[in-house]
């Protein structure tokens, strides 16, 4: 990975402002978000806005054409324009002839992923483009980028800002909010009645009455559209909307989502010039209204079956707010003005792929996002095709390509290869953990144990195991690597519960890694090779479930296997048939077991929810309630589902943001008091367990199959 | 009438008359809207006559529109000891301690007004000036946002070049996180019902 990309990573990691106020943001974010969406279906709208939003995807060029016609027809100007360039020069060009010394513009996203300010400059005689947007202002007064896509400025603090505006009007302010505002109101003040041209950018473009909608709070859009008597629109094609009534979804979402706001302060639908009055005070009828509608890389973006579907967005910024990565590095460390999860999918289409394909590498895969996106994204998946053609592009480190390729997918060789692990980190091992590791494996063990590779796996204990009495189904255990090899007593207690349930437990011994870092590694045809293989060993064994501690492994079973074989028929149906029989761990007892019996535990137990047990598969009641089954005095900590910042092979690609991640995990879980941290994931159990005794912690980590086996009545 | 206001007229009439003010009082007071009533005309005077005194600004600029004229406003503030003016927007708006403009709609569910804005006048005098006073028919109120949109869209051919939508004074949280009111547009919205 690029060394500038890291040291962004270091830097904001470091910069208490932003870690503080993003993460302050992120907390107050979610309660604000669920109050505005009281009484709304947000599901249904999100459908909805999907629907919208990709219908005018595929009709894209049509949309465009009619926007054009209504507009033009209410005396608007349309300039389509193919790229950035072309957008530009169209504006400069009416600049120079309308000889325009002063512009204001209210925020467009669109106007910075072009850089049109620094073009003005540069390429006309105007004197000043004057941010109007505060966040923006101050932004655009220290020559910085904006760090978040609603909230340009959030990464500075109210010294800094009385800084930069003292030094903008040459006396000494104080750093009182209330006060530079008004500072800020009074400065800009003066730059709306010069300005002879304002420019904005649109929320929506809706074609068939050529309306813009523009979303804002401050009033200064309002005012770039009111006051100059010019008046020129960047608009994306991707905002475009087939129908007037279309606007509504999309405005019941877009504030909710985007600042927890039921409508923002202001909302302005433009269908056409309309009067203004010029600088000298006369009154003009039909003011000069300009729109330039830009493709610059959407149409490309459109043409793509997989990419298509990130036109979806309404530019809510949610991905950003609920994302744990986000919250620890900010958006510079994107390094580009579409920031975050859709921020990487943008990037690679409208500035640059090579870019976005190191930026994927930031993505945990924790799925938040896809919870909360109003335009129903599945952001996690694209980011995984993003990482898929980087790897394509540009292929992979030897090492790991070898590993991929010749190792993950030959069992034997895999599987003694981590046989042979457990007998050459003996002299790093101390009780069960590892804690330092020599040389360049060093950072692996930064701030976190790794657990030791078991000397005896779950595969050597473990066989068939019939329960007393009858028999009520026939099991397969399904472990996964870690599961097998490094946490075999979770599987034993599993077997247990199971067997207690009248289940029959079989172990089918050709089975093998899932498959999962193969595709996140992006080498499809190694995780294809590893399904084939799994199903064929389950198959074997003929049985009516299969059961699985671990959610990654079960989803990648349960709906990954399928669609690896869309376009093979046959292989295909027999993935369905393992994916049907798939079941998660806590599921099935709880829809199994409910004549088991438990002594009661007494144990202060807090839970985390893991994000693929939660957010893939929809579980989190089921383990709650059978804990509570189990006698245990259940306390919930402070963001039980956010990320514990584990994310497979993340921990090691981008340890100091996992490990930054981890350390608020183990604050919540601490803050509870319980003894015990019960969780459904070996993933997590890795990275919190070693966490916890990285830093001494004495809280025992279990798998709710480890508490439930040990209440179990005999 | 047009279908416009009919539909509004009945949505008022049929359930809800009272519940709806209540509603949007409550929701337009959230966002930090001031929000009166008055059961006539000559209550409405009264009403607006007291706001511009206790304001104490020596200049109320307005948009002349039919509520407004009817409501007379101009000789209402001349009574009232203040320079009233609806001309030369651009330099008169941008010092007057007041601006006064009718909106169409009232959204209960959200505390928002709406309205048609085309008139360059209305948007200066609700825009420029620290307190935008709006003034607005009782019976206008519709019960949320969908239904009116729903209610533009049935008019299409009638649907304002430039239409506006107005939750509350202007604000910014754009200074880490927090809130505060009147950053570009007014810093107080007095919204003034006339049943
Ligand atoms: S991808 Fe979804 S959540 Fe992210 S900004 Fe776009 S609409 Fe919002």
């Amino acid at each position: 990975m690029a060394t500038v990309l890291k040291n962004e990573i270091n830097n904001a990691l470091n910069n208490d402002n932003l870690t503080g106020a993003l993460g302050r943001f992120g907390e107050a974010y979610l309660p604000a978000r669920e109050k505005a969406y009281e009484g709304k279906d947000f599901e249904a709208t999100r459908e909805k806005i999907a629907q919208i939003k990709s219908h005018a995807a595929e009709n894209m060029e049509a949309l465009a054409q009619q926007f054009l016609a209504q507009a033009e027809k209410n005396g608007a100007k349309v300039f389509r324009a193919k790229t950035g360039q072309e957008a530009k020069e169209y504006i400069a060009k009416l600049i120079t002839e309308h000889n325009v010394k002063s512009v204001i513009k209210s925020k467009s996203m669109a106007s910075e992923e072009i850089h049109l300010n620094d073009y003005l400059l540069k390429n006309t005689d105007v004197n000043e483009v004057a941010e109007t947007d505060l966040g923006e202002w101050i932004i655009q007064l220290c020559g910085q980028r904006p760090s978040h896509m609603v909230m340009p400025a959030i990464h500075m603090t109210r010294g800094e800002v009385a800084e930069i505006f003292s030094k903008e009007t040459n006396q000494q302010l104080e750093p009182d909010i209330a006060k530079l505002v008004k500072v800020a109101r009074e400065n800009l003040r003066e730059k709306f009645l010069k300005a002879k041209m304002g420019i904005s950018g649109a929320n929506i473009a809706v074609a068939e009455t050529g309306t813009l909608v523009m979303c804002t709070n401050e009033g200064n859009g309002r005012l770039t559209t009111t006051v100059p008597p010019i008046h020129v629109v960047l608009v994306g094609l991707e905002k475009l909307v087939a129908k007037f009534e279309d606007v509504g979804p999309i405005l019941e979402a877009l504030p909710r989502s985007a600042t927890a706001q039921k409508l923002t302060t202001y909302v302005t639908m433009m269908s056409g010039s309309t009067p203004a009055i010029d600088l000298d005070g006369n009154i003009v009828e039909q003011k000069e209204m300009h729109i330039v509608l830009m493709d610059n890389g959407r149409t490309e973006m459109r043409e793509d079956p997989l990419f298509k579907q990130a036109l979806q967005c309404i530019r809510c910024a949610s991905c950003l707010n609920v994302c744990p990565v986000f919250q620890k590095v900010g958006g510079h460390v994107y390094g580009d003005v579409y920031t975050g999860g859709i921020g990487t999918i943008l990037t690679a289409f409208l500035n640059s792929f090579e870019k976005a394909g190191e930026l994927q590498n930031l993505c945990l895969r924790c799925e938040r996002c896809k919870a909360y996106c109003p335009g129903k994204i599945d952001l996690p998946a694209l980011i995984t095709e993003l990482r898929r053609r980087t790897v394509k592009k540009e292929g992979m480190p030897l090492g790991q390509k070898l590993i991929l390729e010749k190792v993950l997918t030959n069992r034997k060789l895999f599987h003694s290869l981590i046989r042979t692990a457990s007998v050459a980190q003996k002299p790093f091992v101390k009780g069960n953990t590892i804690r330092h590791l020599p040389l360049f494996f060093s950072g692996l063990t930064e701030g976190r144990s790794l657990p030791a590779v078991t000397d005896k796996p779950l595969r050597d204990r473990v066989g068939r195991s019939v329960p007393k009495g009858k028999v009520k189904a026939r099991v397969a255990y399904y472990a996964g690597c870690l599961g097998d090899f490094v946490y075999p007593e979770q599987g034993e207690a599993a077997y247990k519960v199971l067997n207690k349930m009248g289940m029959e437990v079989v172990f089918p011994l050709e089975q093998t890694c899932c498959g999962i870092p193969a595709s996140q590694m992006g080498a499809p045809e190694v995780a294809v090779k590893l399904a084939k293989q799994n199903i064929e060993a389950l198959e074997k064994e003929n049985v009516d479930y299969i059961v699985s501690l671990c959610p990654t492994c079960i989803e990648v079973l349960k709906h990954h296997y399928l669609d690896h074989f869309k376009d093979d028929p046959a292989w295909r149906a027999r993935a369905e048939k393992i994916s049907a029989k798939m079941v998660d761990f806590p599921s099935f007892v709880a829809q199994h077991g409910q004549d088991l019996q438990f002594n009661k535990l007494s144990t202060s137990v807090t839970y985390h929810d893991s994000c693929h047990m939660k957010r893939a598969l929809g579980v989190w009641q089921e383990p709650r309630e059978l804990l509570t089954k189990a006698g245990v005095t259940l306390t919930e900590m402070k963001g039980c589902d956010d990320c514990c910042g584990f994310g497979g092979s993340y921990s090691i690609k981008m340890p100091e943001i996992s490990k930054a991640i981890l350390d608020k995990k183990i604050t919540n879980i601490e803050d509870t008091g319980a003894n015990v941290l019960a969780l459904d994931c070996p993933g997590c159990k890795m990275q919190i367990a070693g966490g916890l005794d990285a830093k001494g912690k004495n809280i025992r980590v279990r798998h709710t199959a480890e508490l439930l086996a040990e209440a179990i009545k005999e | 009438m047009t279908a416009v206001q009919d539909k509004a007229e009945k949505s008022y009439n049929e359930a809800t008359g009272a519940a709806l003010y209540d509603r949007f009082k409550a929701s337009a007071e959230l966002l930090s809207a001031e929000v009166h009533r008055a059961a006539n005309m000559e209550e409405a005077r009264q009403l607006v006559t007291q706001i511009i005194k206790d304001l104490d600004t020596p200049k109320v600029v307005y948009a002349p529109s039919e509520l407004m004229d009817t409501l007379d406003v101009k000789s209402i503030g001349q009574a009232a000891g203040v320079t009233m003016t609806a001309e030369n927007l651009r330099q008169q708006a941008a010092d007057a301690g007041l601006g006064i403009s009718q909106l169409d709609y009232a959204i209960a569910e959200i505390g928002t007004l709406a309205g048609n804005a085309n008139s360059i006048e209305s948007r200066m005098v609700s825009i420029l000036p620290p307190i935008h006073m709006a003034v607005i028919r009782t019976k206008n109120i519709l019960p949320n946002l969908l239904e009116t949109i729903a209610t533009y869209n049935e008019k299409l051919g009638e649907l304002p070049r430039y239409l506006t939508f107005v939750s509350g004074p202007s604000r910014t949280s754009d200074i880490e996180r927090v809130l505060t009111i009147g950053v570009h547009g007014p810093g107080r919205l007095i919204i003034v019902f006339i049943d």
